[in-house]
């Protein structure tokens, strides 16, 4: 993976800035262009609509910036919302137990599952790309051995709150993703936490040397992850009323594609939760604004793809340039 | 991915001999274990006809899984294959039905695959963007334009030649069995004696002592993604020409099987080191076990499960073997 | 020494895992066949004819609130398949446009997530409603799931009609059944048993064991089996997806895993059914091992032409298409109300009103070597 990278990058404030200035300026502009083209999409409802669906795949995003923030990534958390989604569903109907401690139950096994994927990326050094490719498999696998691919239904109405009410006028799951936005920001920013993160990134073995605990650190997030996995299988369940074993898969596009768009930085070292969170509005709005202005499904798949590698391509020519200038 | 790994061993030598042998000596120990385990259950499942199918059926990603080795050997990763291969089956497929020479219909997946994989090295190489990204695009692209293209009409009326999958030489060989075979071997042979080949280790060992040596990593890397290509062009022939329609879809999950038997078949994760027999090997392994499961009543929902808990073993497996080896020196 | 241990427990761990996933998958139990559902079925009766009519029941179906009125006016309408990209809905896709252009003021848009997945289908569908459509025509990829989503939809005056994949009754004002699922369980196992026999034995490739119509397909055939064919012997039920290559295997995989003791293959999708007959085809086995199934014409018909087929059982998807924009265009017109007991649906002529907001189709086709060169889809 990481051969042709650089072999240290530092986290450049300035060029944070403009990239992040950059981001939301072309926000703006495709804000205004596909709102001329239909009335609807600068709506409040529709806005607040998009926030709705938007959040499984945010609430992923938080932590997934922490880990490529530390170098590492994580491709397993669709599959781990997949077989949270489906540990609620099963602990609930078959083996009784009632329905909040499912809740709580399968938000548990996303906290192992990712704690799995920290212990043995920290103990055993496995790559995070190829360790998180294996539970991509092994936890979808999971979940569709364990519910035998059969859908759980009929929940009770109250279930039905977190993914389809309003609290104050406002979707109850972006209370919750708002939440976790401002808490993993400071978390980012404001203390020695967030520091360990850049370090790691920076340069793991300096990092080692200076004292920082790295394994910890790094354990904390993956499980930080699978946490997130869980309560982002919860929100959807309720959201969409029914647990499938085919929930979540493919999210780790979604999520890694508003996190690179966001300016984090693949290499690690870089990269910011306010960044994400522009990423994750961008390319929610560009699916909606392309669908509304009538661009179908499969086109914009194609659209997600390319804004994919562009950012990435844009974001590390302006880190070249600054580089050059430096 | 990390900074800290442990450190590699130099391709070809000695020790790496050894490892190799090792990994493949327990691939080909598996697939006779689970052979004679599920034929006591089952012996039905020795049927020479039965393991013939197995082997015949999914050829397709022993080939890919060559290309897929020599990618992550180099340092990379590739998701995009599954997709790839969708398109470039669709693309031999629509060639037959309008009436192209059938040399051109067989030769234009390949040069497509190529066109495509090598862009993606080139940009992964010299633009620095990192594998997973661009190919993780490129996955998406392909997709939606495979869909946007066709509507994923099915393609019907195949011409007879087309069929390459169902050639058999001599009466008894049959065609994909046959590349199969021959691609591993040449493949491992390059990879092992050519210079081009032994770059491809060095570049993913350590790309700076690579450079110092004399090997550009980044022309390494454009090759070793126009092999991939090659290889992919090869498996979606294969692909396309064993059924009478094809879907002009995606194959699901496909990617994840090809990374699997490379992983498995002891290509190290961490670059450097690997075996393309290694790959085929496992490429059958995977296939057996899909096919076991069948045959020993067992839910094929749990095939993922153990593709997973394969990739697992195999590489903690993999990378303690190595720390002890580092321990013992 | 502390990591050779540490290997042991690795590689030990690793293995309960498996382990446990196996034994997990091998506790699975059957009684009926694997693969139905667990809804009450209905057999038809052995020796009847085509479906007969079910007691009257009265409309089950949702309103729209605060519809405009545009009778005879243009409408703009969305079709959201359960996906797109494959031949089955690309027929139904068609039969649209036919019904849209002979209707004259009509536009019917597909569009629709590229995999069948529900989470996917509700945000196409949520766009819509923001984007503003006179109607929705949907396939439901989940019954249940998609229920909140088009109840949304009617609350903004949208009218809602299904078609192949139904959801919860009220969360629609119609839907168009193709083909009554025991009718089609009947045709099915009557030719299955015409062709290899009464005491034969037979598998079954599935997409998957959840997929509602499927499984609702499979419960209505053990159970019409059980009543009128008692002694076919069902040997197992395989999944295959909606994937060519993996219905092919796992077909060849039950051909071998069976021997002689395999005389039929039920295909209960349009890629199973080609990929058996593929699969039969390739084992030599044409004519000595049959294969029925719900298929399209056109993936079939090298099969059926060489004889390793007899027949194919489905309905006509561009009629049901076809059918459902006539449909809509008969609640926006206010010509088809709660209550009524047919439809007016072009060169189709009237369709009956079934289980008090269904519409059917027909009774299933069957292609056969001398009417399939007569269909192109």
């Amino acid at each position: 993976m990481a051969v042709l990278a650089p072999e240290v990058r530092s986290a450049a404030p300035r060029w944070l800035i403009r990239h992040e200035t950059l981001l939301v300026a072309i926000l703006l502009v495709a804000l205004v262009i596909l709102g001329l083209f239909n009335e609807r999409f600068l709506t409040v409802d529709n806005l607040l609509n998009q926030g709705r669906l938007m959040t499984e795949v945010g609430l992923l995003a938080l932590p997934m910036t922490f880990i490529i923030i530390t170098g590492g990534i994580d491709l397993s958390v669709g599959s781990i919302v997949g077989l949270c989604a489906i540990m609620l569903g099963y602990s609930w109907k078959n083996l009784g137990f009632p329905l909040p401690l499912a809740i709580a139950f399968a938000i548990g096994v996303g906290g192992v599952a990712g704690f799995v994927n920290g212990l043995l990326i920290t103990r055993v050094r496995v790559p995070p790309l190829i360790m998180t490719i294996a539970t991509l498999a092994l936890y979808r696998g999971l979940a569709e051995g364990i519910s035998q691919a059969r859908s759980v239904r009929n929940y009770p109405e109250w279930f039905f709150y977190t993914g389809q009410g309003e609290w104050l006028g406002v979707p109850v799951q972006l209370w919750i993703l708002l939440v976790g936005i401002i808490v993993a920001g400071i978390a980012l920013d404001r203390t020695t936490f967030g520091r360990t993160l850049y370090a790691i990134g920076n340069n793991e073995t300096a990092a080692r040397f200076s004292g920082l605990p790295v394994d910890r650190v790094k354990l904390v997030v993956y499980t930080l992850s699978g946490l997130a996995a869980g309560l982002s299988a919860w929100v959807l369940v309720s959201r969409v009323t029914t647990t499938r074993s085919d929930m979540g898969s493919g999210y780790e596009l979604d999520v890694i594609a508003a996190v690179v768009l966001g300016g984090t930085s693949i290499f690690g070292g870089v990269g910011t939760i306010w960044g994400t969170v522009v990423g994750l509005v961008m390319i929610q709005l560009l699916k909606n604004g392309l669908a509304l202005t009538g661009v179908k499904g499969d086109a914009t798949i194609i659209v997600i793809g390319a804004v994919l590698i562009a950012s990435t391509l844009i974001a590390s020519s302006l880190h070249g340039r600054r580089e050059v200038a430096g | 991915m990390s900074t800290i790994v442990v450190s590699r061993l130099r391709p070809g030598e000695g020790g790496a001999l050894r490892l190799f042998a090792s990994q493949e000596a327990l691939l080909a120990f598996a697939i006779v274990g689970i052979a004679i385990l599920v034929g006591l259950y089952n012996p039905r499942f020795l049927a020479t006809r039965n393991l013939g199918d197995i082997v015949l059926g999914n050829a397709y990603i022993a080939v890919a899984a060559i290309g897929m080795s020599m990618v992550i050997v180099s340092g990379n990763i590739d998701i995009s294959v599954g997709s790839l291969i969708g398109v470039l089956a669709t693309i031999s497929g629509s060639l037959a039905v309008a009436g192209v020479p059938i040399i051109l219909v067989w030769l234009t997946p390949l040069m497509v695959g190529i066109l495509v994989m090598m862009l993606q090295g080139a940009v992964i190489a010299y633009l620095r963007i990192p594998a997973i990204v661009v190919t993780l695009g490129m996955l998406s692209i392909l997709k939606g334009g495979l869909i946007s293209v066709t509507g994923g009409r099915w393609i019907t009326d195949l011409p007879q030649s087309f069929h390459l999958a169902d050639i058999e030489l001599f009466g008894i060989l049959p065609m994909p069995v046959l590349i199969m075979v021959a691609a591993t071997i040449l493949a491992a042979l390059w990879m092992r004696y050519s210079a081009s080949g032994r770059a491809i280790f060095a570049t993913g060992g350590n790309a700076e002592a690579a450079r110092l040596c004399g090997v550009s990593p980044r022309r390494t890397v454009v090759m070793v993604f126009a092999l991939h290509g090659l290889f992919a062009g090869i498996a979606a022939l294969l692909f396309a020409t064993q059924l009478k329609v094809i879907q002009s879809t995606v194959p699901p999950n496909l990617e994840l099987t090809v990374i699997t038997a490379a992983v498995v078949g002891g290509v190290s994760i961490l670059g450097g080191v690997g075996t393309v027999v290694g790959s085929t090997l496992a490429a059958v392994l995977i296939a057996e076990i899909a096919s076991a499961l069948v045959f020993i009543n067992v839910s094929p929902y749990w095939i993922h499960a153990v593709q997973g808990g394969l990739i697992l073993v195999t590489v903690v497996a993999d990378i303690l073997r190595r720390q002890r080896r580092q321990v013992g020196e | 020494m502390k990591q050779l241990v540490k290997h042991r427990m690795m590689k030990t761990a690793a293995l309960v895992i498996l382990g446990a996933a196996m034994a997990g998958g091998s506790a699975v139990a059957a009684d009926k066949w694997d693969g139905g559902d667990d809804l009450p079925t209905s057999p038809l009766a052995c020796d009847a004819g085509p479906a007969t009519a079910a007691a009257a029941k009265p409309y089950d179906g949702g309103q729209p609130t605060g519809a405009p009125d545009k009778a005879g006016k243009p409408i703009t309408l969305v079709d959201v398949p359960k996906l797109i990209g494959i031949g089955y809905f690309n027929a139904t896709s068609k039969g649209m446009q036919d019904a849209a252009k002979e209707i004259g003021n009509v536009k019917v848009t597909t569009d629709g997530p590229t995999e069948a997945k529900i989470d996917e289908q509700i945000k196409f569908i949520d766009n819509y409603i923001t984007r503003g459509v006179d109607g929705i025509l949907f396939a439901a990829n989940d019954p249940v799931a998609i229920t909140p989503v088009l109840k949304k939809a009617l609350s903004k005056g949208i009218d809602v009609v299904g078609y192949d994949a139904n959801s919860q009754p009220d969360a629609r004002q119609w839907f168009i059944n193709q083909a009554q699922f025991n009718g089609i369980a009947k045709a099915m196992v009557d030719a299955m048993a015409k062709e290899v026999g009464e005491d034969k034995g037979f598998a079954i490739v599935t997409s998957t064991f959840t997929t509602p119509n499927q499984a609702r397909w499979i419960a209505e055939m053990s159970a019409y089996a059980a009543k009128c064919h008692p002694k076919l012997k069902w040997l197992e039920t395989v999944e295959a997806q909606e994937d060519n290559v993996l219905s092919f295997n796992q077909a060849t995989t039950l051909i071998n895993k069976y021997g002689d003791k395999l005389s039929g293959l039920f295909g209960m999708t349009s890629v199973a059914t080609p990929a058996s007959a593929e699969a039969v085809t390739k084992a030599g086995l044409c004519g000595k091992l049959a294969v029925v199934g719900l298929a399209t014409p056109n993936a079939m018909k090298p099969y059926v032409n060489a004889g390793c087929v007899k027949s194919v059982v489905l309905w006509n998807p561009v009629d049901l298409g076809y059918a459902a924009t006539y449909v809509m265009r008969a609640v926006v017109d206010g010509k088809l109300k709660p209550g009524a007991t047919s439809v007016d649906a072009g060169k189709l002529g009237k369709l009956n009103v079934i289980n008090g907001s269904e519409i059917l189709l027909g009774s299933p086709f069957i292609f056969t070597k001398d009417n399939i060169k007569d269909f192109d889809f």
